[in-house]
């Protein structure tokens, strides 16, 4: 049947020529500032620099030197464990914090997640800042310990350390952490939980048998989420973690500033990149594995 | 029937949803190891006494005795009921095995008994090869199953079911059914059967508890609500059944006269004490199934009908097994259908043509206006 609705056929008209368009652009965009940016990083990290020149010809100098040196591979492994002590502390506060969401009902619902995404609007720099003067030795922790006489000397352990990046990151990312997990809790078929009671059940047997299981992939993807926003982040480190908070993404932001060899920096960020994409392909199967099942 | 020992009671149960009243002073008696089905169109409430015996929702008035004791108050997991879900709510991450046997995993049944157990109910639905397959690799019909079986393992006083069927085609339906009932007799436990279908509630329930928009209608046996309606909307309910207004005339004997449009029609009231005490003069209908009226050439080839009327055939309709006769009898305007069984030669009926409908007083029940 052929019925005819005016005006239709030239929206029909539009969407037949806009294919190319759409698709030029949907190939187009990421092709240009995700991919070209990657491949002159890679390309770079085979130059070599003297002085402040750059060399244009093939070396494997810079791999060797980040194998060799005893500082960048120890400084990756701990920077990798800090980021999964970051992925761990933000679901173990995130996990909470979206089955409360999750649970509630109507517009309340809606409007404390708004309000939990509000941070993610402010400037990143601001945040820090913001944290720094908690964390700080004249900061709001501290004078709330002494306040409350747990302690008589403001304490030095969060400030300006590896202590300081963890609670800092920590505080930074639990909205990526929720956000995954509220989604795969609020998937959940709410029969699903009717049927785990009606079978006898406690709210406590079916959250660990029915619920938990059934939101790990939103656990595992808030997990690499974060973990990948943590460890490239450079700006946390450097504003809160002092000379001892040293990370492989401060590092790099050095050989790009300070050192001026670019070259080396792209090597550095090659590394990095690829440890990204295993922790995304690790959390992808991870997840998928469980959801599927 | 036999009269069988009371398992469930409602009485006075009522049920809001802020303003709106989705069930009005309920009262239900379950009798132990019965097949009852409540049947009624959506939004009739059926579903809501379901899930307020389930305690998925909690009554808004009134009491849920079981054994005489009221679990108004007492939670889902505290009930000794199970539920066959709309959608089978099976979990997904677990494998068919793993589905039967979760009740007793949380009862904290052993190892060994699970096992056991899983594979009795696993051959009970014949389903025993596929233990070890997840629910998103199973069809409709052995989800269907897997639920059932998961719903019995715990060996529950009474089994909920809501719509199981409603997601079947039309053949499947047709085997679970028989299936189901199957089930029931093998291991005699209470069913409770939610369904809109009117077919599937006769052809499972040995009592049917008809519903409309928060109330009973009527509660008996298949039977009973087909042929013995109570009420306009049990009578109009089972498709297709011939409502004649008209007035109370007096008794006569056994049965009640009515005054209608083409004459007085004689009409059984047995069980229905408010028919037989109406005052003449009040409006009724005489209802009688398609099925129950004798179609002839002439009155006088009628057969031990006690009520005769003259009609025109206006349409003839073959659909199968059987054919529907539409007619208007002489002076009125109310159509008559009649259902005769289905011939090859088409019985010769011509439209236009006179005939003579009859049908027995013990065919035509009264019902309120």
């Amino acid at each position: 049947m052929t019925t005819r609705i005016a005006g239709l056929p030239r929206e029909t008209n539009q969407i037949g020529q806009t294919p190319w368009l759409l698709t030029a652009l949907a190939y187009g965009l990421p092709v240009f500032f995700i991919l070209i940016p990657l491949v002159s990083f890679l390309a770079y990290s085979f130059f070599w620099v003297k002085g402040t020149e750059v060399h244009y010809d093939l070396t494997l100098l810079n791999y060797i030197r980040i194998v060799t040196d005893e500082i960048y591979l120890p400084v990756l492994w701990r920077t990798c464990v800090l980021c999964l002590e970051v992925a761990a502390l933000t679901i173990l506060f995130g996990y909470p914090v979206a089955y409360f969401l999750a649970g509630l009902q109507g517009r309340k619902k809606y409007v404390l997640l708004m309000l939990l995404l509000v941070p993610l609007l402010m400037s990143y720099v601001i945040k820090i800042y913001a944290i720094r003067s908690i964390l700080g030795g004249n900061g709001f922790l501290n004078r709330f310990l002494m306040a409350t006489g747990l302690i008589q000397e403001p304490l030095t352990i969060f400030v300006f350390n590896l202590n300081a990046v963890l609670l800092a990151l920590t505080a930074l990312l639990i909205p990526f952490a929720v956000l995954p997990i509220f989604l795969s809790l609020e998937r959940l078929p709410r029969n699903l939980l009717e049927a785990s009671a009606d079978l006898g059940a406690s709210e406590l047997q079916t959250f660990a048998r029915v619920v938990l299981p059934l939101s790990l992939p939103g656990v595992i993807a808030a997990a690499s989420f974060v973990f990948v926003l943590a460890i490239g982040d450079f700006l946390t480190p450097q504003m809160v973690g002092g000379n001892s908070g040293f990370t492989f993404g401060r590092i790099i932001y050095s050989q790009f500033g300070t050192a001026y060899n670019w070259p080396f920096g792209s090597a550095l960020s090659v590394l990095l990149c690829v440890l990204v994409v295993i922790a995304i392909v690790i959390g992808g199967r991870f997840g998928n594995a469980r959801g599927r099942a | 029937m036999a009269s069988r020992r009371l398992l469930l009671e409602l009485k006075s149960v009522a049920k809001s949803f802020g303003e709106t009243r989705v069930l009005d002073n309920v009262d239900l008696a379950v009798e132990d190891g019965e097949f009852i089905t409540i049947l009624g169109p959506s939004g009739s409430g059926k579903t809501t006494i379901l899930r307020m015996i389930g305690g998925f929702t909690m009554p808004s008035a009134g009491q849920i005795l079981l054994d005489g004791k009221d679990i108004s108050a007492l939670p889902i997991n505290r009930r000794p009921f199970n539920t066959v879900f709309q959608d089978y709510a099976l979990f997904p991450h677990m494998t068919v095995a793993g589905n039967i046997g979760y009740g007793l995993q949380i009862r904290g049944v052993a190892k060994a008994e699970i096992k056991r157990r899983v594979a009795d109910a696993l051959s009970l639905v014949h389903l025993g090869q596929l233990a070890e397959r997840y629910p998103a690799q199973l069809s409709g019909g052995q989800k269907q199953r897997v639920a059932l079986a998961r719903a019995i393992i715990c060996q529950p006083r009474l089994i909920l079911l809501d719509e199981p069927l409603a997601a079947l085609d039309v053949e499947l339906r047709k085997q679970m059914q028989l299936f189901l009932k199957n089930i029931q007799r093998e291991i005699k436990t209470t069913f409770l059967f939610v369904t809109h279908d009117q077919e599937e509630a006769i052809s499972m329930a040995d009592r049917i508890c008809v519903m409309n928009d928060g109330r009973i209608q009527q509660i008996g046996s298949p039977l009973d609500v087909y042929y013995r309606p109570q009420t306009e909307f049990v009578a109009r309910f089972f498709g297709d059944n011939n409502l004649i207004s008209g007035r109370f005339g007096p008794m006569a004997g056994d049965a009640r006269t009515i005054d209608t449009g083409f004459g007085s029609l004689s009409c059984a009231v047995d069980g229905q004490p408010e028919m037989v005490a109406a005052a003449a003069g009040g409006s009724a209908y005489a209802v009688v199934r398609p099925e129950s009226i004798q179609l002839a050439a002439a009155a006088a080839e009628l057969n031990g009908c006690e009520n005769k009327v003259s009609a025109t055939i206006t349409a003839v309709e073959f659909s199968g097994a059987t054919t529907l006769v539409r007619t208007m009898p002489q002076g009125s305007d109310i159509e008559m259908r009649v259902k005769l069984p289905s011939r090859a030669d088409g019985m010769a009926l011509q439209i236009g043509a006179q005939v003579a409908l009859g049908w027995r007083r013990i065919d035509s029940r009264l019902v309120p206006v």
